[in-house]
This record gives C-alpha cells, structure tokens and sequence, in this order.
C-alpha cells in the first residue's frame, strides 16, 4: 500500500493502486488516517482510487460509508476512476472545512437525499425548515405537529409536506378526521413558477462572494474560495410552493394517494390497517431506497372522533406506527391539538415524537408586539422546534434558534424567519434594559413557551 | 365588538368554508350568557328580516326555554311574528326531549308557538336531531342555494344526554354543511370539565365569555365593604370576545356589560389597563439582516488590503508619512454605515505619537492595515 507524501500545498495527495486482497474497510480506515493528516494542512484535498477490482462492488455503500465515518464531504460526486487517470485528475478544488449534509448524492432517486449517520431525509416541503432541521425530515422518522386551537396554521406545514411528496411522485396517505378527505387535497399548492425561484437564486448567489479585509491574498495568489453549488441538485429536492395555485390533478391519481377518513370509525383499527399496509410496501431493505412513502394524519385526537377519549387506545396506535416507520422508508407527520388531551396524555405523546414542532397563533393588532418584533405586519403565526430527530447518532442537534416567526410573501410562499428584536426607539425613553426582551418586559408574562 | 359578533355571524361563511361559530360561555359568577344569547338571537332575526344577512331562516334548538318564550321575546323586541313562518323555525328540546309522555296534548303550547315549532322527542339520538335540524332549516329556504342560521339554546344540556365525541361530532357536521350560513350556542363553563370547553372552544370561531366585573368581589361574604363591589356584579359584567380571524391571527376584545329591564348594553371598556393578553414571550434575536440600503452603504466601505493581490506592490502603510500624502490616499471609513455626501467615503486623521517607532512593531498593529 502505497501512499505518497504530503506534496506541498498544491500537490493532490492520493492513494493509489493496491493488492486486490484488501478489504475495504481496510481502505476506509487508511483514507481515514490520510485525511487525518490532511486536516492539518492546508489544502484538505484527496483523490483516492482503486482499481478496478473494486468498483465492481457496489460504490454507493463504499462511498456513504465514507462520508458517514468522516463528514468532510468530496466536494460534487466521488469520483471513482482508475489509477491511470487518478493523476490526470489532479484539479485542486479546495473544499470549505463544512459540514455538509448533503454528502454524496448517491440515491438516483428523486426527493430523497443522503445525510449523515446513514440516514436519508425527505424534504418537508419548506426549504427553510428543511435548513432548520438539518436536512429535512429522516426517513423512519416520526414527525408531531402540536396545533394551536386558535389558527389553522398545521395546515400549512401539512399542505407543503404533501405536496412535495406529490410533486416527487412518492406515495401518499392521507388521513383526517374531515367528512370528505379527499376535497383536502383540492386545496394542495402547486410548485412556483421558475421566474421566482431563479430569482432566489440570484439573491443567494450574491451574498456568498465575501470580503474578507486580511492579507491573505499576496499568499494564496488566485486561489479563490470556490462554493460547489449544488443548486441543480437542490431544486429536485424542494420545491416553493405557491400557496395561491392549487395542485394539478393529475398528481393525485388514484394509486399515489389513500385518503382515509377518520370520524365515523369506532376505534383507530381501521387506520392501523391502513398504515401497516402503506408502510409494508415501503420496506426497508438493505441498499438504496427505491421509493419514500409519507403519511399524514390531521388532528389525530380531534374530538368529532369517538377514539378521542380513548387516550390509551391513541398512545398505543402511536407506538405502533412509530415501531412500523422506524423499518421503512417512511415518514409519518402527526398533527394533534394539545389542548384537547390531557396533560399527561400531552408529555406522552410529545416524548413518542421523533421531531417535534408546534405552531402558535400571534395575536391581531398587538401593539406591545409590533413594537417588540421587526416585521411584525406580515407574521402569520409563530413555529416553535422542540425536538429534531437524530436517528443512528448519540449527538443533539442544537438550534441557535427555536422560534421562528411564519410569514407569508406576496401573500404565496411560505417562509420561516427567526424572531428580530425591532430597532430600539430612542426617543421612546425606555432604557435598554427594559425594552430588550432578554430582561423581560413590563408587562409580566411567560418568557417561553 | 357585540356588534362585531353579529357582523360575523350575519355575513356568514364563504364558499367552501366552514360557517363561523360562536361559543357563548358564562359561569356562576356572572350569569348573563343568556342575556347575551337573547341579543344575538334579536339581532340576527333583524338582520334576517331586513334581508342584509347572508342566511334567510333561522332554526332554533331550544332546550332550555319553551318555545312560547322565544315567541314572546321577538314579539317584545318588535320583530314582526305574523310572517315568521318562511324564517324562523324553533325545535322544541324542552318540552318532552326523552320522549315521556306518549301522547302529547298541546294545551300547554299557545297556538302561535305550535306552528312555528315542532317536537323533538329523542335527545339522546343525536344522528336523528341532526337530520331534523337540516331538515327544517332546508324547509325553511326552499330549493337553491340559500342558507340559514343555527341557534342552540345550551350545549350543556345537550351533553347531558349524549357523549362528548358525539356532541362535537354534530356541531362540527352542522359546520360544514354547505347550506348552514353561521351557528352559536351557549354554555356554561361550570358545569363541565374544562375538558368539553375546550373542545368548543376548538370547534368555534369566535368566544365569547362573560366574566364578573369585580373579579376579587365574588365569592366573599356580603360585608358593608364589599357591598357596593358586589352589587355592581348583579349588574355589570365584563365580555371578552377572542376572534379566530381568516390570516390565522387572534383578535382579543373587551367590553363591559350592563344589564337592564329592557335588554342588554354592551359599553367600551374605559381602561385599557385591565385587559389580559397571554403575553407569548419568544426569544428575539438582534437583527443581523441589513437592509437595502444599509447593504449599499456597506459595499461603499473600502476595507484594507482589498487591492492586494492585483499585481501591484505591497506598501504598509507605516503612519509615518505627512500629511500632504495622506490625503492623496484613501483611508479607512469608520465603521458607521451612514450616508455620506461625498461618495461615501469616511476619513480618519491619524498623527503617529512619535517618529522613533519601527514600523511594523508589534505594539501597535494598525500599522499593518494597508488601504
């Protein structure tokens, strides 16, 4: 096993060529040493390449398994070539010392993206949230949405979740405690038109050229910091959606979505029945998935329902789900509204979640808040994140932010924007330490939720 | 805001939506909800009548007042009762709802009352009720695509015989029936566990709760101090309505009520003092976004060893050179992003201390800032 040197900065150092009879968990734990190495100096790059003998194995789990074990992505997709052409290869692409989660596109499947620990991730529809958590929803995860009596926003959250599974040709069922579920998905937005997305993209593009005031340039000469974008790849994964323009009918066809009606059934039976079919056709086995399915239950505990006060019978059909998700490649988004359980059932509930969100309604015409709150006019309500999933991982996630406002722009897209403190007026004669937030305001009042 | 309820209720839901709802709750406490129940009744009729409502018939579920009482109270309100076939029906709950008598004499109902109501002898059905409720409402609008009104007298009464879940089940369906114009009912909040409030206060758009005016007067002994508080609760009351408006946000009101011979009187509360918000606190962050024009403002700021790197040699600027060379170059802005008239651009005067100092040292590192 031949590894050269660390050549001076510019070089790419690789791994090449090598007896057939090793394993590969012999080369990952030698690329593993190598970047180690590597970390230290400053151009963190390496090829590496194997001959033939072992591509023909299969190269996505080689190459999943070594972004997991390590997360310093391969900058755009590993590259597995032959020995000859490793040195041909030799482009420096400096790779920011990121973490990026979207590692390695392995998956050819749309909507589904590979993350760390081995998980994959379904987006939820909302690119912000998708940020927040990371990635998106992981796949065998189960999602709680804890309503707030007072406004519809869960509705939202599950308008947007749906779609994108429509959008991406992932089966659906839906379930809800409505006469007719069906008419539910009359109302499903349909993906924004290119004009705005590029738009977006313009935006975002702009702000990643930094200025850097430091005299780095008279050593580095012209190498720029480059960001890959994986933009080609991230419209795939989310789409924006136009919450004014409805879903086109042809994406709810008959096989692709089950909506099933919950009210007038005696006990929750029949929609156990129905997820442990929907989800025995999306089975886990070993290797890539082909296709995600998403579940949708609205208000599971609605009280028009006669399960509603049977809170064992709810917390035993919860555990079973989450034990059917967890071996498919599925996600399950719940929606309850606390108030209507009681608080026990509540902190039961809330501790089978997996990821757990909670929407809050603001209140109209709130003058404490608008002068507490920059942009208060165009909230809509409030969306709290109370746990992220972490599956095959001992390690938090921990947001800066767990409160983000929920707005609407042009009255169509849904956006998530963490909560700024308005411009103190100075002229208003408040001290800082009253108006800020931190302390308190006069009024008193619960400082979380 | 009384007057804002009725707007609600008179306009109606719109298509495809579910009919705005109105919980009335009151308590032991301040024991005006039906006073209040009786002014949205009157008021609605009179919309009805007068045509303005979305809703042309109104369907009454009476289960704690006789129907000859409902009668009685639009004759006293002015509400003409002559023609009030086509508009009003009342669904007597009240008179016989478990079906006891087996036959029934009607020498108890006056003759007016008799043919503006009908029995309804099965409480405990509530499939059974729903469809008569439809069914009369539907009679009362005919054909096409008109809608009417619902009022239930109390909801309390109505669990009594019937579950929570089946309870919520009818109220929601009556919701969402596409000819049903707007529905409220009463409650008292007392007689049940805060369990079955709550799931009205889910299932409607709108609730309004009459609550004591001296809230520390109640319950205390009738004492010369208090005496004067506690009579102002005989009277007064304090209505706090929360709305559920369409953009998902919350409208909370206050008024005070004063209740007379004559009716009820709703007055704008006088201090704004006394009105109690959850206050949601969140944690806010300082606004780290930069406006449009703080971003132009920022993109105007020369920072140091930008032009490094083109090619062009170094030069540190030591501070030692006078001042006529000074102004020739450009210097460092402060920090402020403030508009400034001339292209943007701030300037800092600099004099070194003293001449003796090599430049580059490490004592002073502005030194190497090199604009």
């Amino acid at each position: 096993m031949k590894a050269a040197q660390t050549p001076h900065k510019k070089e790419v150092p690789c791994v090449f060529g090598r007896p057939p009879q090793l394993p590969i968990t012999k080369i990952i734990r030698l690329s593993a040493a190598l970047l180690a190495r590597h970390r230290r100096c400053s151009t963190p790059t390496a090829a590496l390449s194997l001959p033939p003998r072992v591509c023909s194995l299969r190269p996505e789990s080689l190459s999943c398994r070594l972004s997991t074990i390590y997360s310093w992505h391969f900058t755009g997709k590993t590259k597995l070539c032959s020995v000859d052409a490793a040195m041909a290869t030799t482009k420096p692409r400096l790779s920011s010392f990121s973490r990026n989660l979207s590692a390695v596109s392995s998956s050819q499947t749309p909507g589904v993206k590979c993350g760390p620990n081995g998980t994959m991730f379904v987006s939820s529809g909302i690119a912000d949230l998708d940020k927040i958590l990371g990635g998106g929803f992981p796949l065998g995860s189960l999602v709680m949405v804890m309503e707030d009596a007072e406004a519809p926003h869960h509705m939202l959250l599950l308008r947007n979740f749906m779609s994108q599974g429509l959008v991406h040709g992932q089966p659906l069922l839906y379930a809800s405690p409505s006469k007719d579920p069906r008419g539910f998905l009359g109302t499903l937005p349909s993906p924004a038109s290119l004009k705005h997305d590029k738009s977006r993209d313009r935006e975002s593009e702009q702000e990643k050229g930094l200025r850097i005031a430091w005299q780095y340039k008279k050593y580095m000469g012209e190498n720029q910091p480059n960001f890959d974008s994986h933009r080609d790849n991230k419209q795939d994964y989310c789409n924006e959606f136009d919450l004014r323009k409805p879903l086109e009918r042809h994406y709810f066809t008959r096989q692709r979505v089950n909506c099933v009606g919950i009210q007038d059934s005696k006990n929750l039976a029949a929609l156990q029945e129905h997820c442990a079919s929907f989800l025995a056709q999306h089975q886990r086995n070993d290797g890539s998935c082909a296709l995600a399915g998403r579940i949708a239950i609205q208000s599971l505990c609605a009280p028009q329902c006669e399960h509603s006060n049977m809170d064992w019978e709810m917390l035993s059909f919860i555990k079973s789900l989450k034990g059917m998700v967890r071996s498919s490649n599925a996600v399950v988004v719940i929606t309850f509204p606390p108030s209507l359980l009681s608080l026990s059932s509540t902190k039961r509930w809330q501790h089978m979640a997996d990821t757990l969100l909670s929407v809050a309604a603001i209140p109209d015409e709130d003058k404490e808040l608008a002068k507490l709150l920059s942009g208060y006019q165009d909230m809509v309500g409030l969306l709290n994140v109370h746990k992220v999933a972490r599956l095959n991982t001992q390690v938090p996630l921990i947001l800066e932010a767990t409160t983000f406002s929920i707005k609407l722009q042009k009255r169509r897209f849904l956006v998530l924007e963490c909560l700024n403190q308005a411009p103190v007026d100075g002229s208003s004669g408040s001290s800082y330490g009253t108006s800020g937030s931190c302390s308190g305001s006069s009024k008193a009042g619960t400082l979380d939720f | 805001m009384a007057d804002t309820i009725c707007r609600t209720l008179r306009d109606g839901g719109l298509e495809g939506e579910h009919a705005p709802a109105l919980t009335i709750k009151d308590s032991k406490a301040s024991p005006f909800g039906f006073d209040v129940f009786n002014y949205v009744l009157t008021q609605l009729s009179n919309h009805i009548l007068a045509g303005k409502s979305q809703s042309r018939g109104l369907v009454v579920v009476a289960y704690s007042r006789s129907p000859s009482f409902y009668v009685d109270l639009l004759k006293r309100r002015g509400i003409d009762i002559a023609s009030s076939h086509d508009w009003i029906h009342i669904l007597d709950c009240y008179t016989d709802p478990l079906g006891w008598k087996n036959r029934l004499i009607d020498k108890d109902i006056s003759q007016e009352a008799s043919s503006l109501s009908s029995f309804c002898q099965d409480v405990r059905n509530l499939d059974k009720l729903y469809s008569l409720i439809i069914e009369q409402g539907k009679g009362l609008i005919g054909q096409g695509k008109d809608r009417f009104s619902i009022a239930i007298d109390l909801v309390s009464e109505m669990v009594r015989h019937a579950s929570i879940s089946s309870v919520a089940g009818i109220l929601s369906n009556l919701r969402s029936h596409d000819q049903v114009s707007s529905i409220f009912w009463l409650l008292h909040s007392d007689l049940h566990e805060i369990k079955f409030t709550s799931v009205l206060e889910y299932l409607s758009s709108m609730v309004a709760s009459v609550e004591p005016f001296n809230q520390a007067a109640f319950g205390q002994r009738v004492d010369l101090e208090n005496l004067s508080m506690l009579e102002q609760n005989f009277r007064k009351g304090k209505f706090h309505v929360r709305f559920k408006r369409r953009n998902g946000r919350v409208r909370v009101m206050c008024e005070e009520i004063l209740v007379e011979l004559a009716g009820i009187k709703f007055t704008p509360v006088l201090s704004e003092d006394e009105i109690i918000n959850q206050r949601l606190l969140p944690k806010v962050q300082f606004n780290l976004q930069l406006s449009e024009e703080e971003r132009n403002e920022r993109a105007k700021v020369v920072l140091p060893f930008e032009h490094q790197g083109n090619g062009k040699p170094i030069q540190i600027y030591d501070g030692r050179r006078s001042l006529g060379e000074n102004k020739e170059e450009a210097l460092v802005s402060t920090g402020k992003l403030q508009p400034d008239e001339d292209s943007g651009k701030g300037q800092i005067i600099y004099f070194r201390d003293s001449d003796d100092e090599m430049p580059d040292s490490d004592e002073d590192p502005d030194d190497d800032l090199d604009i």
